[in-house]
């Protein structure tokens, strides 16, 4: 998955690219869900539907980051992998939803990473090229 | 407070090339005479104030560096908050200042409540993150052979990193009493002594929390989260007095040399986190409704009376008092088994004081000669009131609020005291901790979990951490050195140092 992780001294920068929108919002939350943890130790059991909304596709991005780490702590789950079900653009307002899949936290068998207490609207960037798109912001450690 | 007359007016004409060159800042940057080891960065629209550095050279150099290497930069962070409307006097960053988001960490700022502004960046998604120490009847000598019984039951006993849970399970009525009552509501519940209250800031608890102004996902979050110490720079810590350096306030704090103390560093968990997650938003929407300019769109805010600004303060004290019961929670459980372990009767286990640090609070200081009420921001600075205010415990109120300063879990931590001179130049503001030097992700790459465990070990510490990365990433080598930026801020007078402590046993989220 193409993500990047940036240099912040106290924090960590994120950015997900892809062809699309879809697919680089992907690619980001996947940098976060490889944050949490070694996301290899988890099995995609179960299914949790998660959606947020933005005025732009940055301000979506960051509202969706937010959204997987609530769950996250709603749910007990650690969480593999997540899809982009669907985005959409209503009078100016940006939504998505898509689909976490993962299971209840088992210390035995998860890696647990870094708690990210949130993502942030600093270093906010969203470029939007024909091919390629890219969504960047800073998560707060 | 002598000054090398030469040697600052090379300093000063390095630093303003330096500047000039960048294009960024074309300010002039000069010490201020008053003081030591403060520079200042003059107001040039569209900044409001000056901005004001509490460093020396080498410090102000590695600034400097950052301003034009590194794209996230503490110093434009730092200019960027003197834009904000309703600024008083100077944005302020203490020694131990680093890149935040919007905010510099270690940043301090103050706006009039009547025309300032509230901003996000300024308290952070940690509202009210904090230190609480507490001071044992031991010493150094009773706890030989009993390390590693310490480090094991609080491992086992205090929860501590992602996905963690806490042993109170709560209802959301349950909830919203903490939100409104904070650390006496845990007291009233049957955890920790009446008497640690008084040693909290504000007592452990903020009026004019409103729980309505915290979402229903906050609540939802926050069900099993009273009582765990979270991950990242959050710590539990056994240490050893190793130094005083001021023995009457040292007296007045009940604290002597070889004395055992246990501090802890965490805030208000996901109910906080939330809190600044819903916010967001609500935030940015006021930002553009009030035609707020922003440099940072981090820098989000909204005008203190405006209802957005209103609501937002509200959830604030709500996460603040979210902060200190969890604290109040942890106190309690640390003190259990310290009190196990150490077979002492946990009465003995005395609360020496709480700080706070990722604030936004009301509070009354004096601006050239005007009495004044202030909304002060303090994003990884502690307050640090000198003697006489009345906030202050009686007991400690002739020396000074005590100032806890973390360092490293190889470092040493400093007990300091606030200042006359801090009252005046930093609204009783101070450090807040060491201050990363290096990246989480560099610091992952230097380091191995096993191998600082190993080294500490040899030194006579013993640590372990819940998080498979969090040792490498809180390796001691990925900060400042404490003991720099606690003897800048002393020779600066904003504190004076009371005590040096040595770490012996840290729990890591």
């Amino acid at each position: 998955m193409p993500y990047t992780y940036l240099e912040h001294e106290a924090d960590i920068g994120l950015e997900g690219t892809g062809e699309t929108l879809e697919r680089a919002i992907e690619a980001g939350v996947q940098g976060l869900l490889d944050l949490m943890v070694d996301t290899e130790t988890v099995e995609p059991v179960e299914n949790v539907a998660v959606s947020a909304e933005g005025t732009d596709p940055a301000t979506l991005f960051v509202a969706l980051l937010n959204a997987v780490i609530a769950e996250r702590d709603i749910t007990g789950f650690f969480f593999n992998r997540f899809q982009v079900n669907e985005i959409d653009q209503v009078d100016g307002h940006w939504r998505a939803n898509g689909i976490l899949h993962g299971e209840p936290v088992d210390f035995d068998r998860h890696a647990v990473g870094n708690e990210v207490k949130a993502a942030t609207y600093s270093g906010l960037r969203f470029i939007d090229q024909p091919d390629r798109k890219s969504l960047r912001c800073v998560l707060d450690i | 407070m002598s000054h090398n007359q030469t040697k600052d007016r090379a300093e000063e004409s390095a630093a303003t090339e330096k500047l000039d060159n960048l294009a960024v800042i074309t300010q002039t940057l000069s010490p201020i005479q008053s003081g030591k080891h403060c520079w200042e960065i003059a107001a040039r629209p569209p900044m409001r104030v000056p901005a004001r550095i509490f460093t020396d050279w080498e410090g102000m150099k590695g600034l400097l560096d950052d301003l034009e290497e590194k794209e996230w930069s503490a110093l434009r962070q730092l200019t960027n908050v003197t834009v904000l409307p309703g600024i008083v006097k100077a944005a302020l960053a203490m020694a131990d200042v680093h890149p935040g988001y919007g905010f510099p960490i270690g940043g301090v700022a103050a706006f009039d409540v009547e025309t300032g502004t509230v901003s996000l960046a300024g308290v952070g998604f940690d509202i009210n993150c904090g230190m609480r120490a507490l001071r044992t009847p031991l010493t150094r000598d009773q706890l030989i052979g009993k390390e590693q019984a310490l480090l094991e039951g609080l491992y086992a006993d205090i929860p501590a990193g992602l996905g963690s849970t806490g042993k109170l399970v709560l209802e959301q009525e349950e909830l919203d009493r903490i939100l409104t009552g904070g650390a006496p509501e845990i007291v009233a519940l049957g955890f920790g002594l009446p008497e640690d209250l008084e040693y909290i800031e504000e007592g452990g608890v903020i009026q004019a929390a409103d729980p309505e102004a915290v979402s229903a996902t906050a609540k939802k979050r926050q069900r099993k989260e009273v009582g765990t110490l979270g991950a990242g720079n959050h710590y539990v810590e056994v240490q050893v007095i190793d130094q005083i350096y001021d023995n009457s306030a040292a007296a007045a704090y009940g604290i002597s040399t070889d004395q055992i103390l246990v501090t802890f560093h965490t805030g208000s968990r996901a109910l906080g986190h939330q809190i600044g997650n819903d916010y967001q938003p609500i935030l940015e929407a006021a930002t553009k409704k009030y035609g707020i300019e922003v440099p940072d769109r981090e820098l989000i805010c909204a005008p203190i009376q405006s209802p957005e600004g209103q609501q937002y303060l509200r959830a604030v004290r709500a996460g603040a008092n979210c902060a200190f019961a969890n604290r109040q929670m942890l106190a309690h459980m640390i003190r259990q088994t310290i009190a196990r372990v150490m077979e002492i009767p946990e009465g003995e286990i005395e609360t020496l004081y709480e700080v706070c640090h990722n604030t936004a609070k009301q509070e009354r200081h004096v601006v050239d000669g005007v009495e004044r009420e202030l909304l002060v921001h303090r994003k990884g600075a502690t307050r640090a009131f000198g003697p006489g205010r009345p906030e202050v415990p009686e007991r400690y109120r002739g020396v000074g609020q005590p100032v806890l300063v973390g360092g490293t879990m190889g470092t040493m931590s400093y007990v300091l005291r606030g200042t006359a001179l801090g009252m005046v130049e930093t609204f009783g503001s101070a450090l807040h901790g060491a201050g990363r030097a290096m990246s989480r992700r560099q610091a992952g790459k230097q380091w191995r979990s096993d191998q600082i465990t190993r080294e500490l070990r040899d030194r006579g510490i013993l640590v372990r951490a819940h998080g498979r990365r969090s040792l490498a990433e809180e390796a001691p080598g990925a900060y400042k050195d404490a003991e720099r930026v606690v003897q800048i801020m002393a020779e600066a007078g904003i504190i004076a140092p009371v005590a040096r402590v040595r770490p012996l046993v840290c729990i890591k989220g």
